[in-house]
């Protein structure tokens, strides 16, 4: 009994081994396997023609410790770069999370399943589009001569704002553009959360006396907490990676916007653009994950401490 | 029993992920290093929008001839810049390469050993090629070596407007003469069509600035530093783009340009202006007689192209297209890389078919010697010149029957860059990066914060350029300038 038992366990872990088959392989060689990348952060890479990629990474470039770190700190700007990438990721990690959940419990309220579905298409539409083709729409508004933005502010009777050369209101501008554009896909996150909490208990509250509210603050919350702990320590990982087309594409790499839109990621791309350095973006991506990791390990632990169920690991 | 099942278990996945690391190691160590010694030549060109759609037959059509006289056939491969540029730093095979001053730098591959030396096999092997390029070679020398095969096109940069001829003369009746007396003497046109037209911007303008505005300057670390072509001291001075006034007026005009409305809004932010058709002053670089600019059934006016200041003959301007040739070729592969490219310069018929196509169904000969594309051409076959040879080599093209291209046009060419020509003092001088490579990117993206603007004309560079110049003094351009300046003392001895 207990042999038979044992080797159906065997049968299925077999099965399940082989479907995740693919997942392993492309984890294995698009993840684990460019590690070794890490290596260029170190050396001087002076590939030699004809030879093979590894001889030429390991065998005919010298190491330089951390020399091709140092382009990165010579840029006086770097405070302010990095606040950015803070800031934004900060707002966006906190907003990312308060307005899904806000808008997913609101959703799950709606019984009319053809509005709710209406509604959720609608909001997860933008998450498809490329940062280029957004970064054109919101041209379309935001241009001086053409713009409809500015043909609206003449029609009331003010003059044309030069927005792609006034910083003052990118902040906003990219805040709102990227919730537009990442709410409703995390949105459905929550929204599955929510729709898989047992009913019977809200059915309980509400015989029980309790509002809408009450609700929503004594089972819903609680009950999403693990979800949002998960989701929180997963973005905090990329604090320091911004979304390149985000502050790149969208704001048409204006000149007068980058002290709002110049993070990490962009001040890499306009360094080494005129020419490839692999070195020097193989450094640049090893601090940033170097970053990422501490933190979301910071975080994981801070949260073990005060939910051990929430944590990840 | 349990234990034993649970082992064989591990096993499973042991032998799945190691056979995952074995498929995936493979596909990096294959692909490198291969394909050495087969028999076409692989040279790769560039092309920003992959090849032309008749490539592979046109490709095929030059093998036949090639192999008949030399004995040599060549795998020609249009790639973008980004796939160039892995291909050079992953030590991939290839025989002939693209290399110039703008793309896949010559300079800085030269020097890292990465092309072939060709300076004796050269004269000693194909002496008709060696002859061909005359002084023009001094572009290709690195440390006195020759490294790489200058294309000979248009080695200078002409700067000219181009003016919609129709409207200016026709029904302003504005004069355009051959030759407009500096940078700003465009200015009374543009006046004049803004006058016409106050909703419109008469100068066509993009991000990336006045084509060739700073060709009167030798440039150095992506233009952060520049040397002035005259100067009263006797060793070239290099200098920061702030101390040059020429280019800081330049600036300064672009930028009261853009106050009078003659430049668009957001110029800065504009890729390109190509598709508006209507704009009467546009900015062009090229030589005497190109015809590019003026097919009048495309812009639907006649264009007049004044130029206003050049030819300048710089390094980089002499570098606008070379040949590499792989440093791991062997002896006999740089020979026939070399006898291909000398069959490219000296036979006409040969060149004609890589740069336009197959006679009969690409293009025609006319009776003055010219070329005229056909309209299979025009779609199927549109290959700038210098991506496939000599353009001096090449047949010239004519616009259409009444516009007739100038079958002597390279003789008159290469004769104003002796008589008018303003060459640079520092013209065999090439800056060596490694040095200060960290300074240079970290000053590139400086630069890069602001160049886009200062060129549109969109900011006021009197208010700009000091903030710039901040940054750039706080992250060691002084270091910088003084180690130009130094490599050029050096050179300047020898």
């Amino acid at each position: 009994m207990r042999g038979l038992k044992s080797r159906k366990k065997g049968r299925t872990n077999r099965e399940l081994l082989l479907f995740s088959l693919p997942a392993i392989v492309w984890y294995v060689s698009f993840c684990y396997l460019p590690l070794f990348g890490i290596i260029f952060a170190f050396k001087d890479f002076t590939p030699k023609p004809g030879d093979p990629l590894v001889k030429n990474l390991f065998v005919n470039s010298p190491w330089v410790g951390l020399k091709n770190f140092s382009f990165l700190f010579l840029s006086s700007e770097m405070p302010k770069i990095l606040f950015n990438t803070l800031f934004y990721n900060t707002v966006f990690l906190i907003l990312g999370i308060i307005i899904p959940v806000f808008l997913a419990i609101i959703l799950a309220e709606i019984h009319s399943r053809v509005f709710s579905g209406l509604v959720q298409v609608v909001m997860v539409l933008p998450y498809f589009l490329s940062w280029v083709i957004v970064g054109y729409c919101l041209y379309g508004f935001l241009a001086t001569d053409e713009g409809q933005v500015n043909h609206i502010l003449r029609i009331l009777g003010g003059s044309a704002v030069f927005w792609y050369q006034s910083p003052e209101y990118w902040r906003f501008i990219l805040i709102l553009t990227e919730v537009w554009k990442s709410t409703g896909y995390s949105m459905m996150i929550y929204l599955c959360a929510i729709t898989s909490i047992d009913r019977t208990l809200y059915e309980c509250a509400r015989l029980d006396g309790a509002t809408f509210l009450q609700r929503v603050r004594h089972i819903t919350l609680p009950l999403l907490r693990p979800t949002v702990a998960t989701i929180f320590i997963l973005r905090l990982g990329s604090l320091l990676a911004s979304d390149f087309g985000l502050f790149y594409q969208v704001p048409l790499n204006s000149n007068s916007l980058q002290p709002v839109t110049q993070t990490l990621d962009v001040y890499v791309y306009q360094a080494l653009m005129m020419e490839a350095n692999f070195s020097y973006s193989a450094a640049a991506s090893f601090l940033q994950n170097i970053v990422g990791c501490s933190l979301l390990l910071i975080a994981n632990a801070i949260i073990r401490k005060l939910d051990a169920d929430s944590s990840l690991m | 029993m349990n234990i034993k099942k649970r082992s064989r278990g591990k096993n499973i996945i042991r032998g799945v992920l190691s056979l995952c690391i074995l498929l995936a190691l493979g596909t990096v160590f294959t692909g490198c290093g291969q394909g050495k010694q087969s028999d076409p030549l692989r040279w790769v060109t560039y092309s920003a929008s992959g090849p032309p759609l008749d490539a592979k037959e046109v490709i095929a059509a030059a093998n036949d001839v090639s192999r008949e006289k030399i004995g040599v056939t060549v795998d020609l491969e249009f790639q973008p810049t980004e796939k160039i540029n892995l291909m050079m730093a992953s030590g991939e095979y290839y025989d002939m390469v693209i290399t110039s001053s703008w793309l896949n730098p010559f300079d800085k591959n030269a020097e890292k050993g990465m092309y072939y030396d060709i300076t004796d096999l050269v004269q000693s092997e194909t002496p008709a090629l060696y002859e061909s390029i005359g002084k023009y070679w001094d572009c290709a020398r690195v440390n006195g070596r020759i490294m790489g095969i200058p294309i000979l096109k248009d080695m200078g940069a002409e700067q000219m407007y181009r003016l919609n001829a129709d409207y200016f003369e026709g029904q302003k009746g504005m004069a355009i003469p051959e030759r407009l007396d500096g940078f700003e003497a465009v200015e009374p046109y543009l006046k004049a069509y803004k006058e016409d037209h106050p909703d419109k911007y008469p100068l066509a303008m993009e991000k990336g600035g006045p084509a060739g505005y700073m060709n009167f300057l030798e440039r150095i670390a992506g233009g952060i530093i520049v040397i002035p072509y005259e100067q009263d001291s006797d060793i070239p001075q290099a200098e920061a783009i702030w101390d040059c006034e020429e280019l800081m007026d330049r600036f300064r005009t672009l930028h009261r340009w853009y106050e009078a409305g003659y430049i668009h809004p957001d110029a800065a932010t504009i890729d390109s202006t190509a598709s508006d058709r209507s704009i009467p002053v546009r900015f062009g670089v090229a030589w005497k007689g190109y015809l590019g600019y003026s097919d009048p059934d495309y812009w639907g006016f006649h264009v007049k192209t004044p130029s206003y200041e050049g030819p300048f003959l710089s390094r980089q301007s002499e570098q606008g297209s070379m040949i590499g040739i792989s440093a791991a070729c062997s002896r006999e592969r740089a020979i026939e890389c070399l006898k291909y490219i000398e069959l490219l310069s000296t036979d006409r018929k040969f060149r004609d078919i890589l740069a336009y196509g197959i006679e009969g169904k690409h293009f025609n000969y006319l009776e003055n010697g010219t070329v005229l594309t056909t309209q299979a051409g025009v779609d199927r076959y549109t290959v700038n010149l210098y991506l496939t040879g000599p353009v001096v080599n090449a047949s010239v093209a004519s616009i259409s029957r009444d516009i007739l291209g100038d079958p002597d046009q390279w003789e008159k060419v290469y004769e104003g860059y002796e008589t008018e020509g303003i060459y640079s003092q520092t013209r065999g001088f090439y800056y060596d990066t490694t040095r200060k490579e960290q300074i240079i990117t970290a000053l590139q993206a400086i630069y890069n914060d602001y160049s886009a603007e200062l060129r549109t004309g969109t900011s006021d560079p009197d208010v700009v350029i000091p903030k710039m110049r901040k940054r750039m003094e706080a992250a060691g351009f002084d270091e910088l300038l003084a180690d130009v300046q130094e490599q050029i003392d050096a050179w300047f001895e020898e």
